[in-house]
């Protein structure tokens, strides 16, 4: 892990990034957000798929690729939370209290 | 915590972004990412000795494919692969060595090259090899045949490397080293060469031995060659001694009376038994020959040539053979000169005059029979008798004044006689000669001095 950390840090910045800037907004935002039950589906999918790569049964590059995705979508969802959290911190503290 | 699950169903957005970022960090890392992990693992490799090594990397998954001499050492390949930071699984395409049962190895030399061949135990020792032959056979071509295999036995290493060195005193032929037993077979590149190769082999590591050692000895080798232009008879070759050397080039200055002997012999040892005897003898068939070469290989006598007359040849053909020892074989090639025009009476004097000034016939002491070495002599003789068929010869016989009177007169007429016999006998009709003796009565020196004695003893040739 720390061998390809180093190897594509740059990639991996650019999720966190992205994972970071897309929970600020979406604290604020408007409209619906995914239902619970599809919510489910997709958690369940993302486990599966981790479920295949710790397995390691992709070969080759297919089983790169895997790795790289969930690494990558692992970092978005980290940042998207630390994203969230600090936008929620940071409403709450300016809204007037009720 | 609530509000975060809240959130986070609207965090969806970002994935098609991040599917992008993905597709294009795929893209771009898999090729260099690959090609990192092939280095290193060929770099974790590197003192692992393998044969046949191919490393293949997809994505992080690598494929080692490689020939192991042992099974630590395949087991241990393989680990340090997978050890290689990045390296998700190893395709262990690895396999031993076949091993060799009988371990065999081999090296052939023909007239341009060497060949190695067979089994060799590690690619270290196959290297090895190769550079000790290129170096013991200096410039000969070395061709490198060698397959790896198990199961060398121990020493092997020092035991290739001394029947490398032997593979340079070989001519051509084969050396082969199956398990432990020591195979030769082939020609030596120089006289004693076979038999420094079986002292050498003596010296074989312990637990070696040889099973067959079938190493020939080259020929050995004696020439001679008559030049009638040059006036040169050419000897070359071997000859096993300097006595040998010595009789015969004195052997060779009494036959070829009027060449001048040029000696190129050298000694070496491997001379087949009685060689000075068949040399000899063929020597004296030589020097009736008007040109011709000789040729002693091992027990084979090759003569060949011009007779000068067709009865000589005749002779030469049948009765050398008969002059060898016991094993040795005769192959003459004897052709006859075509015969000289004829002279005149007068011509034919001087030319007996001039070839009896060169040489004399020469007879055991106190006999008549006619020595060997004077044969060519003779034949010449001959020959000039035939170039004048009409004129009448007589010989006369001389002796030098040692002795009594009356038997020296008795011995002149003896050996006249003998000549006249000799002449008689090669097909010249016996009423064109008339054998005198005079005793010691017409010197043509002093009778005071040894030389002077020598020249009294003689048979002339007049032409009446």
């Amino acid at each position: 892990m720390a061998y390809l950390t180093t190897f594509y840090w740059g990639w991996l910045l650019a999720s966190g990034l992205l994972g970071f800037a897309m929970g600020w907004i979406s604290v604020v935002q408007h409209g619906n957000g995914v239902s619970r039950k599809l919510r489910w589906w997709l958690s369940a999918l993302v486990a599966a798929l981790v479920g295949v790569a710790l397995a390691r049964v992709v070969p080759g590059r297919f089983g790169y690729w895997l790795d790289l995705g969930l690494i990558m979508f692992a970092l978005y969802l980290c940042f998207c939370a630390v994203g969230s959290w600090l936008r929620g911190w940071v409403v709450s503290r300016s809204a007037p209290p009720a | 915590m609530h509000g975060l699950f809240r959130w986070s169903s609207k965090w969806w957005p970002g994935v098609i972004p991040l599917v992008i970022f993905w597709a294009i960090a795929a893209w771009t890392s898999t090729e260099p990412l690959e090609i990192d992990l092939a280095q290193r693992s060929a770099a974790a490799l590197k003192d692992t000795i393998l044969d046949k090594r191919r490393i293949s990397v997809a994505g992080r998954d690598v494929t080692l494919a490689a020939d192991a001499f042992s099974e630590d050492g395949r087991q241990s390949a393989v680990a340090s692969v997978a050890a290689v930071p990045g390296v998700r699984l190893v395709d262990d395409q690895t396999r031993l060595v076949p091993e060799a049962k009988p371990f065999v190895w081999s090296a052939e030399r023909d007239v341009l090259r060497v060949t190695l061949s067979g089994s060799s135990p590690l690619p270290a020792t196959r290297g090895r090899l190769m550079d000790a032959a290129r170096a013991n056979l200096g410039g000969v071509e070395v061709v490198d045949r060698m397959n790896l295999s198990r199961g060398a036995p121990p020493r092997f290493d020092n035991a290739v490397l001394l029947l490398l060195d032997l593979v340079g005193k070989l001519k051509d032929g084969k050396i082969t080293l199956s398990d432990t037993k020591v195979s030769l077979s082939g020609m030596a590149r120089d006289l004693g060469g076979r038999e420094a190769i079986a002292a050498a082999l003596k010296k074989l590591p312990e637990g070696f031995s040889v099973a067959a050692n079938e190493v020939k000895a080259p020929p050995y080798i004696f020439q001679a060659y008559k030049d009638p232009v040059a006036l040169t008879l050419t000897l070359t070759g071997n000859v096993p001694d300097s006595n040998v050397h010595a009789a015969l080039v004195a052997a060779a200055g009494r036959k070829f009376f009027s060449e001048k002997v040029v000696d190129n012999l050298k000694a070496s040892v491997g001379a087949p038994a009685s060689f000075a005897n068949a040399a000899v003898s063929a020597l004296g068939a030589l020097s009736r020959l008007s040109t011709g070469t000789l040729v002693v290989s091992d027990r084979e006598v090759k003569l060949s040539g011009d007779a000068l007359y067709e009865a000589a040849a005749s002779e030469i053909r049948a009765g050398l053979g008969k002059d060898f020892p016991q094993g040795w074989q005769f192959k003459p090639e004897i052709s006859v000169k075509p015969a000289a025009a004829p002279v005149d009476a007068t011509v034919c004097q001087q030319l007996f005059a001039e070839l009896l000034g060169k040489a004399r016939i020469r007879f055991e002491t106190g006999k008549a029979n006619i020595v060997a070495d004077s044969a060519g002599l003779l034949d010449r003789l001959i020959e000039t008798a035939l170039r004048c068929p009409t004129a009448n010869i007589e010989i006369s016989g001389h002796t030098d004044t040692d002795g009594d009177e009356a038997a020296n007169q008795g011995l002149s007429e003896q050996r006249a006689q003998a000549v006249a016999d000799y002449l008689v006998k090669a097909g010249l009709p016996a009423n064109r000669f008339s054998a005198v003796g005079y005793g010691s009565t017409q010197p043509i020196a002093g009778n005071e001095t040894d030389q002077g004695k020598a020249q009294n003893r003689r048979i002339d040739f007049v032409v009446k």
